[in-house]
């Protein structure tokens, strides 16, 4: 029988819901962060599959269980955006020397696949419920958390792998890859590189509010500052280089006013994470990380591009979905890790949540980013570092929301870190969640 | 005469990522042969700088990809080259007047024939 995927009804997409029915019966406690590299090397031991088995036991054994008390799986099979291999490509020679094989040619390598991943780790004896959070880890960590609030798992991974093969990343993908615009893709905006989705509403933005695109400079800065502190980083292992205000206005424009560095690094990585019920949470050994809710956006059809007007829309609908689930209000947040590969939408979110606001509604993010927002500040945005510090997943931000409100973030912010949010991706297409050091 | 020599850096030159053919001891020897050196690379200019000195290279300049006209305008040359992996290098070379080679067709050195050709 197929792996399902999540049920579209476990998904959070309305308002008045009430409470979460799950709130603070759920906790992540075990973490686990493959090393990174900018592109696969084609050997199987650095392969994304590789990554991920290394995640996974890192996350084991980071949590103080035993292998076999996992009784669920929940993974992320997408991993790349980008250039993928053809799904019948077979694995590189040496492959079955090192790993086990399924009948999907590309586990492992281009896909992330539960039956893959059990048969090459045999030591996960247990697992009773297995699930596919597809599209983003984010969908992962919901699924998971409902998964567990429903009773179908009680110690439950998390898992995502991402590749990066040799290559350009995005170059002759979709529309670009055939000689007309037809088929699915002759309905995007063709041509476009892909940073230009955030470009056109942001743009929007700053001629509503009357900022500039120079004023993103303190905020990529910083990501680069919190992405720096983490070991685990793509930046921090291989290109440590800080940069600066200068060399963020001297980039080159991608798809104006987006330019080189609004955009993320593809990279190899891997992470998983244990969550569980709040009752056994107390037997592991981290502090456990409580889900207070979660919530779910996707895009509401108006044309090829998002607009300005539905980001906003969208995002303020997330950020009341999650305080209503949750019982929490804006103010109550002690740091936000929103999305930010691009860059330039990191601002949708955090006006949707109406982080550190001071009773604006709109407009006032570009404004926060020229404060204090450094995790030694009254209001720390986004330090993860994200994607921009750390390279390409997705996942940094839920990783880091985890690990602040365990207390043992590598960039821990400075103030008690008691509620903190993460969410990915866009602020038209997102799914979020809300973590709190307290279960009630 | 003077010669510029511009280097991309990542599929270009050894130390990029991906590492490229142009190795330390050619960017060296141009120096030490009087060319103008230095990098027009995505990598922030102030890592640019930094590689440089990691590699104990005395360079002239360094400056995002997009900005070859304004070393062009810098350092008046009697040539200007720039060697790099992509499409994106050979158009921006060509839109700043630079002569182009591919990161391959820089392993054999050609410019030096330049102080042959070109630098009685």
């Amino acid at each position: 029988m197929p792996i399902p995927n999540t049920p579209f009804s476990w998904h959070r997409n309305k308002e008045n819901l009430g409470i979460w029915h799950g709130r603070g019966k759920v906790a992540a406690t075990g973490v686990g962060t493959s090393p990174t590299a900018r592109r696969w090397d084609e050997k199987p031991e650095t392969s994304m599959g590789a990554l991920t088995l290394a995640a996974i036991r890192k996350a084991i054994d980071d949590a103080g269980i035993r292998p076999s008390d996992i009784d669920g799986i929940v993974l992320t099979p997408e991993s790349t955006t980008g250039v993928t291999n053809d799904p019948n490509t077979p694995p590189p020679e040496g492959w079955d020397k090192v790993f086990k094989m399924v009948d999907y040619p590309q586990a492992g390598i281009t896909r992330g696949d539960i039956d893959w991943v059990l048969l090459n780790m045999p030591e996960l004896s247990n697992v009773q419920f297995k699930m596919y959070g597809t599209g983003c880890m984010s969908v992962a960590f919901t699924t998971t958390a409902e998964a567990i609030a429903r009773g179908h798992t009680h110690t439950c991974l998390v898992v995502r792998g991402w590749h990066n093969l040799a290559g350009r990343y995005y170059v002759g993908q979709g529309a670009a890859a055939l000689d007309t615009a037809s088929g699915p893709f002759k309905y995007g905006a063709w041509g476009t590189p892909a940073c230009s989705t955030a470009a056109f509403p942001f743009e929007e933005y700053c001629r509503k509010y009357g900022k500039t695109h120079d004023m993103m400079a303190a905020f990529v800065v910083e990501q680069r500052r919190n992405g720096l502190m983490n070991p685990d980083g793509f930046y921090s292992q291989h290109r440590p280089e800080m940069i600066t205000v200068e060399d963020y206005l001297a980039g080159r424009w991608i798809a104006k006013p987006a330019n080189i560095y609004d955009n993320d690094l593809p990279v190899q990585a891997a992470l998983a994470v244990v969550m569980t019920t709040a009752e056994r949470a107390k037997d592991h050994k981290p502090k456990p990380a409580y889900v207070l809710t979660h919530a779910q956006t996707r895009p509401e059809t108006q044309g090829v591009t998002p607009s300005l007007e539905s980001w906003e829309r969208l995002s303020d609908k997330m950020g009341r979905m999650l305080y209503e689930g949750s019982g929490l209000q804006p103010e109550d947040l002690d740091f936000e890790n929103m999305y930010d590969g691009f860059t330039l939408f990191h601002q949708f979110h955090l006006e949707g949540l109406r982080f550190a606001s001071r009773g604006e509604k709109r407009g006032y993010a570009l404004d926060l980013y020229q404060t204090d927002i450094s995790i030694e500040g009254p209001n720390p945005v986004s330090p993860s570092g994200g994607n921009s510090g750390n390279g390409r997943t997705r996942w940094w931000n839920h990783r880091d929301s985890i690990l602040q409100i365990q207390g043992r973030s590598p960039s821990q912010i400075k103030k008690p870190a008691n509620n903190g949010v993460s969410g990915a991706h866009m602020p038209h297409f997102c799914d979020s969640l809300i973590w709190s050091s307290s279960p009630d | 005469m003077v010669f510029l020599i511009s280097f991309d850096i990542d599929g270009t030159l050894e130390f990029g990522d991906p590492p490229g053919g142009i190795t330390v001891e050619m960017v060296r020897r141009a120096k030490e042969l009087g060319f103008l050196i230095g990098s027009c690379s995505d990598r922030f200019p102030s890592a640019q700088r930094a590689m440089w000195e990691a590699h104990n290279i005395e360079f002239d300049f360094v400056a995002a990809k997009h900005m070859l006209p304004d070393v062009r305008e810098r350092f008046p040359a009697d040539k200007y080259l720039h060697i790099g992996d992509r499409e994106l290098d050979q158009q921006l070379a060509e839109q700043a007047g630079f002569e182009f080679l591919w990161d391959h067709e820089g392993v054999s050195e050609p410019w030096l024939d330049w102080l042959r050709t070109d630098g009685q």
